[in-house]
């Protein structure tokens, strides 16, 4: 007894790092020598440790108790405790989503007012030879005036290149596009993709659907061969790809997007509207499908969307043909019986078959 | 008092950092900080102003518990940790004395610290066991080893504490206390 005390004694020493060098190095001997000793050790560690963390627990949980006693728990628990009433225990239950709920019927009731604010401005239809050619025309008119006035003989001034775009419906020169960039011009010049001019006249307008018909009337333009897309006889589904071609600056122009509504500007039901970004110069662009049929022509686009664009459906197109003497388009116009050209090809080479179909319209 | 506790809210990086550097004051500041958020929590929820103590002082000790052993990471705020491991407990309690757990009301987020309340379990069982070693022990025993290992007096305090005429005879004392420590804290 005696000695196990003893030896409990020089253990705890032995693993409170209290025995100086020799006495560890003979404890250590017997440790070797002897496995209870051995196992006692191991046991005592074992136990050490399991008093240190329980010593530590407690300090702590005392700790814990000095800092409870200093906290008002019956005045918080009062006001914590369940409410008797229902609607204060939901408010408690569901105060930050009562709050997100708040705000958003907040927020509703701003973007609502903004919008009827956005409407009394009206959201307007810009056509998309834009505003600045106007302004150039009535100029160069005034110019002009002034000119004959004068009696001074002269050609129109300043050569500038406004307007949009146009595609033939027919071999021989006919070109269709929006009456818009052309109205009130006093000459008209188209330009094909490798840069020619040719001066056209106005042989058909149709201000209803904003469509007008001119033909190539220059000795230098010889006859295009057949014309590659046609023209579809069907409206477009939503969704539908379509793609325009268009010059908003001196060359060629892709766009591409999908028709998005079956309805233009208000609810014009001659027109659709297309996900195609636009810029002034695409009007009277063609808006093909993917298998290269006619879809509509460009025309304009809302003042306050983005990327969006409207486009006269293609079946006008159609009547504006029709209201010409069928004679004058000859054989080879553009119809909506042929099979399109373009079908089944991709996109680079169905834009370099129609490239040279697609002109640039210019009105001074 | 409410406000005055909410207006006292540390960081939670103050709390790591405090707790690391054994600061009484981060811990005290800490505590007050969530302890409003239990209260209501276990009060709405069955429970009352002393179970609430419990819950979050063993929510608290987890906290530390785990930030102590260097493995704590921050992945959500501080407040919803702790609120988790209080609601995880305070389930706990509520299905082992068999009351109604259906229907919870939650005030805060909560994310999943299974794992944590479980580690939290196990070391609380070794300390339920020494304190149950400890009370088995008798006077003046107890007394003497809790002095020793716990309040670290010394051989010498306790030698004049308890009337011993020298250290010798405390000294054995307290090894035979010691043995019997052991044989029923080891005991299976």
């Amino acid at each position: 007894m005696r000695n196990d005390l003893e030896l409990d004694a020089i253990i705890e020493d032995y693993l409170l790092g209290k025995l100086n060098a020799q006495e560890t190095e003979a404890f250590e001997q017997l440790r070797r020598n002897d496995a209870t000793v051995d196992h006692k050790v191991v046991s005592h560690k074992f136990f050490l440790e399991s008093m240190g963390t329980f010593a530590e627990q407690l300090r702590l949980k005392e700790q814990l108790n000095h800092i409870h006693s200093e906290i008002d728990v019956e005045g918080l628990a009062s006001t914590l405790r369940p409410h008797p009433s229902r609607v204060v225990q939901l408010w408690r239950k569901h105060k930050s989503a009562i709050a997100v709920a708040a705000s958003f019927v907040v927020l509703s009731l701003v973007s609502i007012y903004s919008i009827q604010h956005n409407t009394q401005q009206a959201e307007r239809y810009r056509q998309l030879s834009n505003q600045v050619n106007n302004a150039i025309k009535t100029q160069n008119s005034l110019i002009r005036n002034i000119k004959h006035n004068n009696t001074t003989s002269g050609k129109p001034n300043a050569q500038n290149s406004f307007g949009g775009t146009g595609f033939a419906i027919s071999t021989n020169g006919y070109i269709l596009t929006n009456l818009h960039i052309i109205n009130g011009a006093d000459s008209l010049y188209v330009q094909n993709s490798r840069g020619e001019s040719f001066k056209v006249k106005s042989v058909y307008t149709d201000p209803q659907n904003d469509i007008a018909i001119l033909k190539i009337n220059d000795k230098h333009f010889s006859n295009l061969s057949s014309i590659p897309y046609t023209i579809k006889r069907n409206t477009s589904n939503i969704g539908e790809i379509v793609y325009t071609l268009g010059y908003p600056k001196d060359d060629a122009v892709l766009g591409e997007g999908y028709v998005s509504s079956k309805n233009g500007f208000i609810g014009d039901t001659t027109q659709y509207q297309v996900a195609i970004s636009v810029n002034p110069g695409n009007s009277g662009g063609p808006v093909l499908d993917n298998n290269g049929n006619l879809v509509g022509i460009i025309s304009g686009k809302p003042d306050q969307t983005e990327g969006a664009a409207f486009a006269i459906k293609s079946k006008y197109i159609l009547e504006a043909m029709r209201a010409i003497p069928q004679d004058s388009l000859g054989v080879n116009k553009l119809s909506a019986n042929k099979r399109s050209l373009l079908s089944g090809l991709k996109r680079t080479k169905q834009i370099e078959k129609i490239q040279d179909y697609v002109f640039m319209i210019k009105a001074y | 008092m409410n406000n005055s506790l909410k207006s006292s809210v540390p960081t939670d990086r103050e709390v790591i950092l405090g707790i690391l550097n054994n600061s009484e004051d981060t811990l005290n500041k800490l505590y007050k900080a969530y302890y409003a958020m239990v209260l209501q929590f276990i009060l709405n929820n069955n429970g009352d102003e002393d179970d609430a103590k419990d819950v979050y002082q063993e929510g608290i000790i987890i906290l530390y518990n785990k930030i102590k052993a260097g493995n704590f990471e921050l992945s959500s705020k501080l407040k919803t940790y702790i609120y988790s491991v209080c609601r995880r407990i305070w389930l706990k309690k509520l299905s082992l004395n068999s009351k109604k757990a259906g229907n919870i009301t939650d005030y805060e987020d909560v994310f999943a610290v299974e794992e944590d309340v479980e580690h939290h379990e196990e070391k609380d069982a070794a300390f339920v066991k020494m304190q149950s070693a400890l009370d088995h022990l008798g006077e003046p025993c107890k007394t003497i080893i809790q002095d020793f290992y716990i309040h670290n007096l010394s051989m010498q305090d306790i030698c004049e504490k308890f009337g011993y005429t020298n250290t010798d005879n405390a000294k054995t004392q307290k090894y035979k206390c010691l043995q019997r420590l052991k044989k029923i804290f080891f005991q299976p």
